[in-house]
């Protein structure tokens, strides 16, 4: 499988009840002292679409290899779309970056 | 005396003029507008933070450091310090070798400098000497690439000394008065904390580790609660140019207070300063020159944790601790405290020292882009990784000061209010 580069949506309590309530919990994975967080994945094609549409963003090469410093915004966008199509797959970016069109 | 004595065993002098005497100091002086970066360098020298430096440097000690990393005089400097100016606007003012000039910011007269040599420097041949590189990618060699083709050496004299505006006032304190306030405080080892961050737990260990290092020869003072430690941590958060992504200055300053303030740090062993500096992200040679800065503030030790100084792949994550092994004995006076990594380790249950936790597969590295990341989402963090009184603090500086933002943004970068005014000389 080709590689794939996550955007780590992190998760509060709001975000874990709306994960509790579509029954998907066990996608939030620790990542630091007990922090969790959700990872959508990218395509290397969607991981560059979306750091043209986003200059503000950052792909971290040194050490995480996700693509960061997203707005809120965005990420509340991605995160709704996880919970609809239930998946962290790059099925996700595909329905988000469609909806900017 | 024997209080101010800085680097180089220099005394630490300030050189300021009195109201009286500046007024008339710059009657009829040619006067030259200077940079953000050259004006708080001449804060710097006005108030002996380059201690033994005067003045910007002249081309045999500018040529010394980038060939030697020293003074023209043999004491251990790593980074001009130089004043430049177009070649056009020396001859247009007229400017000549024993001429005195003002130097006015935003059109306020802030300092006079004393014209002792004009010359000019390869600006490659010094970021070569200096960064180990003429890539623009760096951001010192873009810094040194900026500076006109024109260099000034000679002693600066503060005419008007800088007012600092709120939050920043608070913590902005001179060598001299640093010094003075250590002596009050008890403290007689100091170690240096350099930051242009906002703490995580991750770093306040880094400090606490430091404060360990630093107290473990310490003597036993008192007895049971009243023991008198005497050791202390100095938080210098570097006040310079900023870019938009890094956090606000605000942010950085009151969060490393809230740590103070939440007692994670007792009174009695830790305090927050500020100090005006351009990075120069010079890596290991600038670990050398925060060494000198702070030995000025007068700390006697320093902590230098991974990639200090350092920017992308231009050094090794260490090169700035191995560099105080080549120097000298006795060419500083300040103990270099070399910390690897803390980290967060699941297993052991707490932030621990990667030079002990043996978790290699298990460990949780602390990343300044996940922490970022996670703030940039709102979402609080555990109290194990932030404390909850910084990420208030953090979050409160966004809507005050940062437009809704803890990073700087184009707006802030705009619109801020600048953290020292020069005011005009009345
Ligand atoms: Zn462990």
């Amino acid at each position: 499988m080709a590689e794939t580069y996550p955007i780590n949506i992190w998760i509060n309590e709001e975000r874990f009840e709306k994960l509790k309530a579509a029954n998907l919990a066990d996608m939030a994975v620790d990542r630091l002292g007990g922090m969790k967080v959700i990872q959508v994945q990218c395509t290397e094609k969607q991981k560059d679409k979306i750091l043209k549409l986003f200059p503000m963003a950052k792909f971290d090469t040194a050490t995480t290899k996700s693509i960061e410093l997203l707005p809120r915004e965005v990420k509340d966008k991605i995160f709704d779309i996880t919970l609809k199509l239930k998946s962290i797959g790059p099925e996700v970016m595909d329905e988000f970056l469609k909806s900017l069109d | 005396m024997t209080d101010f004595i800085g680097h180089g065993e220099k005394e630490i002098k300030e050189r300021i003029l009195n109201p009286g005497e500046a007024k008339n100091k710059i009657k009829n002086l040619v006067s030259v507008e200077i940079s953000g970066r050259i004006a708080r360098e001449c804060i710097d020298l006005g108030y002996g933070f380059f201690t033994p430096l005067e003045g910007f440097m002249k081309k045999a000690d500018v040529d010394s450091v980038c060939k030697k990393m020293s003074l023209a005089d043999g004491t251990i400097w790593p980074i001009p310090i130089v004043f430049d100016i177009s070649s056009q606007e020396v001859s247009e003012k007229g400017i000549r070798v024993g001429d005195v000039i003002l130097l006015t910011r935003m059109g306020n007269p802030l300092a006079v400098l004393e014209v002792e040599e004009i010359f000019t420097y390869d600006k490659d041949e010094m970021a070569q000497a200096v960064l180990g590189t003429i890539d623009a990618k760096h951001p010192g060699v873009r810094m040194i690439g900026r500076m006109q083709d024109t260099f000034i050496g000679g002693k600066v004299t503060l005419v008007n000394e800088p007012q600092f505006n709120p939050p920043f006032d608070r913590f902005f304190y001179t060598p001299r008065q640093l010094r003075e306030e250590f002596k009050k405080r008890g403290w007689v080892r100091i170690v240096a904390h350099q930051t242009r961050n906002v703490p995580h737990t991750g770093h306040e260990w880094l400090m606490k580790g430091a404060w360990f290092c630093a107290h473990g020869e310490a003597p036993v003072i008192g007895d049971k609660d009243e023991i008198k430690l005497g050791t202390g941590v100095l938080v210098n958060c570097i006040i310079g140019p900023k870019r938009t992504g890094d956090y606000i200055d605000e942010a950085i300053v009151l969060a490393h207070q809230a740590l103070h303030e939440g007692r994670y740090f007792r009174d009695d062993v830790h305090m927050v300063s500020i100090t005006c500096w351009d990075m120069r992200y010079a890596g290991p040679k600038e670990a050398i020159f925060h060494a000198i800065l702070r030995t000025n503030l007068g700390c006697t030790h320093h902590m230098f944790g991974r990639d200090h100084a350092g920017v992308g792949d231009y050094y090794g994550t260490y090169d700035a601790h191995r560099i105080f092994d080549q120097l000298p004995p006795g060419s500083l006076n300040i103990k270099p405290v070399r910390v690897l990594e803390w980290w967060y380790c699941p297993l052991c249950g707490e932030v621990t020292y990667s030079g002990l936790c043996g978790h290699t597969k298990e460990r949780q590295k602390f990343s300044g882009t996940l922490i970022r990341s996670i703030i940039k989402d709102g979402v609080k963090p555990t109290r194990i990784i932030m404390r909850p009184e910084v990420f208030d603090v953090v979050m409160e500086c966004a809507e005050r000061y940062g437009f809704g933002s803890p990073f700087c943004t184009e707006e802030y970068l705009a619109k801020r209010g600048p953290v020292f005014v020069v005011p005009p000389l009345d």
